[in-house]
């Protein structure tokens, strides 16, 4: 199969410009159009690794990503964001495009894809053991993500845990990690051989820089896994890491509070969230560093099982 | 409970996850609350009906649980009736069950 | 735009396979990736489903589209469940007051099981009740937890003085909005079927105890006047679709077709009656009587000059909105219809005094305020 890196830049940006992108992360095809050329070096450098799909089949998802004509052309440009048609949201700076467009990337999936009960939560496993972090803003989510993801975790997703029906599996969307402000200091710090796009300033997120899903788990989009953890991860200045264990029902509660479409899914995502439920044990964890956070996290992993 | 209402329901130690079907809406309850439900599922009740037999099951649940070489004291009180009306009404306001 | 004939390329793809759900099965995945994206535009997938689905056709549906209408499926499962639950909690609210409730348009469709409820997605619940009986309801439904919109005293008036119903309500908790009509034209309008005789020929709702529908005729003719009077079409094809398929359902029964004419005349629908007929033969294929046809056309027809400007503006206006479809409606007949749509609700005095608050005074908000 083909990716994303065999185009030339020039390729690539008439792709773009014409009949569309089209890039499978997990199970959807996104067909991006935009005539933003930062974007497209963006998407370049981290999506060389995803599968690129021929012009003119079938796309989940398409998004323009476009900057407007006219007069706002040379004054503050925009990028807008345009679907069959429809503006859903506000137009933003042009240098945040490429942040615009995962966080739309992100509302797709979350807003259609009810073939899954979707969880705002990163995914990450291990010697075949997945773990499920969801986590409001704030907690230090994506921060642990990339770490683990750094220290040889597949990443299976940052912000979507994506529950397949049918049999309660968990399947990868892998997409860039978004970090922001400090964050992308610590694991620059942490990792410093970690590939970053663009940092782009002033979104209503703050500083947002988007680092690279590791090839392998990109490789690895196709396997999905059984759950084996839910951990809401919560960073505390100087806490020791620790884990407390969760009463099923209260996991199952906090986990429906953070799912896209649990109300939409009615009985169907209440089965779906009863299996997760009942297949993982559920924790709360609190942590200030991050080489504690990993230890704890490897020992949930369990020794690796012999080849 | 109302008519073609069907209620899902998980539990786990003492609590339960339960899904209205009438109203999308999911609810974390006790295991009594769940025990009254099913009770209603199958015929409407008054309250005495209701805590009469909420004592009867309590007291079942004891002596299955009772440990004859430990002297646990005096059995528990009878329900308070107050308490259990409460959990009726509170019942009522998440629309699983009505008044009749 | 020319007039279509039931081969024409002048059709875009949803409607023709709307039409004619086999169509679907020659699709290549190009054809399918635009196909979804002109239903979900018209916010017609769920409809596109069960078409498919009651055609047999769905197990040969490529598997990528076919998830998205699996998908499809499972909204609007919510959405039916959602529906239920609104209107019980209406039905609670107002049940004290022993008021004729009648339900309106995509409520009535779903609670009395019509085709045309199947797939539907809509926002508000709509009814109608006596104009006696306005300020009890309102009142009623405050104490269950409904409040007011629209606070600006021009819209207020505009609300409760000109038009046939009360500004829309929305419940505090649940954040679902209910319209109370009294009437099903605006008191400013030239045309004023009687709310009385409407709620004579109302029929009970079988599944609802104390809830009633609209007589078939009446219903078919209220969507008509709907659709044809409105001044936006942003739902054209999906409301031209729930003609055709109440068409289809109540034309089965003895007296449909025969009665709707005379029924029309009584209810002063003439012209909207006429413009439903007239155009849902040619874009949805619906079998319409020749002689109900024409005596809709003596009853209702506009002139010959009139007709061909109508013809020109809705033949677009009822396409597809999707940037896809050949023959959608531009910004110029847009605005035409906009301005129709108000001028046959308020004599022009009032409309050019309307039009200039809305352009100049009411800040602008969101119908929606979704962002999602």
């Amino acid at each position: 199969m083909l990716t994303v890196s065999s185009l030339t830049p020039a390729q690539l940006r008439a792709r773009l410009h014409g009949p569309g992108l089209d890039i499978q992360t997990g199970p959807f095809v996104n067909r991006l159009h935009s005539n933003i050329p930062h974007l497209a070096a963006g998407l370049a450098l981290l999506y060389g690794d995803y599968p690129l799909r021929a012009a003119g089949g079938f796309a989940d998802f398409h998004l323009d990503l476009s900057q407007p004509g006219g007069l706002r052309r040379w004054w503050r440009p925009q990028v807008r964001f345009e679907q069959d048609g429809q503006h859903p949201f506000k137009p933003l700076p042009v240098d945040q495009a490429q942040p615009f467009c995962e966080w739309m990337m992100n509302w797709c999936v979350s807003n259609r894809a009810h073939g899954y009960l979707i969880v705002h939560a990163a995914v990450v496993e291990k010697h075949g053991r997945a773990i499920v972090l969801p986590a409001p803003p704030g907690s230090g989510k994506s921060t642990l993500c990339a770490a683990l993801v750094c220290r040889g975790w597949r990443l299976l997703s940052d912000e979507l845990a994506l529950v397949r029906h049918e049999d309660g599996l968990l399947v990868p969307v892998p997409r860039p990690i978004s970090l922001k402000n400090r964050s992308i200091d610590v694991i620059r710090a942490f990792a410093p051989d970690a590939v970053f796009g663009s940092v782009v300033h002033g979104t209503m997120k703050g500083t947002v820089g988007l680092l690279r899903a590791p090839a392998a788990s990109v490789h690895r989009a196709g396997e999905a896994v059984a759950p084996h953890a839910v951990v809401f991860p919560q960073w505390e200045a100087d806490a020791p890491a620790t884990l407390d264990p969760l009463p099923r029902a209260r996991l199952f509660m906090r986990v429906a509070d953070n799912a896209f479409n649990y109300t939409l899914l009615g009985a169907r995502g209440f089965a779906t969230l009863a299996g997760l439920a009942e297949r993982s044990a559920g924790y709360a964890f609190r942590y200030s560093r991050l080489e504690q956070a990993l230890e704890i996290f490897d020992a949930l992993a369990g020794p690796g099982d012999a080849a | 409970m109302a008519g073609g209402q069907a209620l899902r329901r998980r539990e786990w130690d003492g609590e339960a996850v339960l899904f209205n079907d009438l109203s999308g809406s999911t609810h974390l309850l006790s295991s009594t609350a769940v025990w009254l439900l099913e009770r209603l599922a199958v015929a409407p009740a008054d309250l005495a009906c209701l805590a009469a037999a909420l004592d009867a099951e309590l007291a079942a649940q004891d002596q299955a649980q009772h440990d004859p070489d430990q002297d646990d004291g005096p059995a528990d009180a009878p329900i308070d009736r107050a308490q259990l009306s409460d959990l009726l009404t509170h019942l009522c306001a998440l629309h699983l069950i009505e008044p009749c | 735009m020319s007039w279509p004939d039931s081969s024409s390329a002048s059709l875009s793809l949803l409607v023709r396979v709307l039409r004619a759900p086999r169509t679907a099965a020659r699709l290549d995945l190009a054809g399918w990736d635009l196909l979804l994206r002109q239903a979900g535009n018209a916010n017609l997938l769920v409809s596109l489903l069960y078409l498919l689905e009651d055609d047999g056709l769905l197990d040969a549906v490529p598997a990528a589209p076919r998830a998205h209408l699996e998908w499809a499926r499972l909204a609007a499962a919510s959405h039916a469940r959602s529906v239920r639950h609104e209107v019980a909690c209406i039905a609670a609210a107002l049940r004290g007051l022993d008021v004729p409730l009648i339900l309106l348009k995509g409520s009535a469709y779903a609670m009395a099981g019509l085709d045309a409820g199947r797939g539907r997605l809509f926002s508000d619940v709509d009814i109608l009740v006596p104009r006696t009986r306005l300020d009890q309801v309102e009142a009623a439904l405050m104490l269950s937890g409904w409040a007011s919109t629209h606070h600006d005293p021009y819209d207020q008036h505009y609300y409760r003085e000109w038009m046939h119903e009360i500004p829309p309500m929305v419940h505090v908790r649940r954040g679902n909005t209910i319209d109370v009509h009294h009437a099903i034209l605006p008191e400013t309008a030239a045309v004023r079927p009687d709310p009385d005789l409407l709620r004579a020929a109302a029929v009970p709702i079988a599944q609802c105890p104390g809830l009633s529908m609209l007589a078939p005729h009446d219903m078919f003719l209220h969507s008509a006047v709907h659709l044809f009077s409105d001044g936006e079409f942003e739902h054209g094809l999906r409301d031209l679709l729930d003609l055709h398929r109440l068409a289809l359902q109540f034309g089965a029964e003895p007296g449909f077709w025969t009665g709707l004419v005379p029924r029309a005349r009584v209810l002063q629908l003439g012209r909207p009656l006429y413009y439903a007929l007239r155009y849902l033969q040619p874009i949805l294929g619906t079998p319409v009587p020749i002689e109900v046809m024409s005596a809709a056309a003596a009853a209702g027809a506009p002139n010959l000059a009139l007709r061909a400007v109508m013809d020109a503006l809705f033949l677009s206006a009822l396409q597809p909105h999707h940037p896809s479809c050949v023959g959608r409606l531009d910004a110029a007949a847009r605005f035409a219809l906009y301005i129709r749509g108000n001028w046959l609700r308020m004599p022009p005095f009032m409309l050019a005094r309307h039009l200039l608050h809305k352009a100049f005074v009411s800040p602008r908000t969101d119908a929606t305020g979704d962002q999602a």
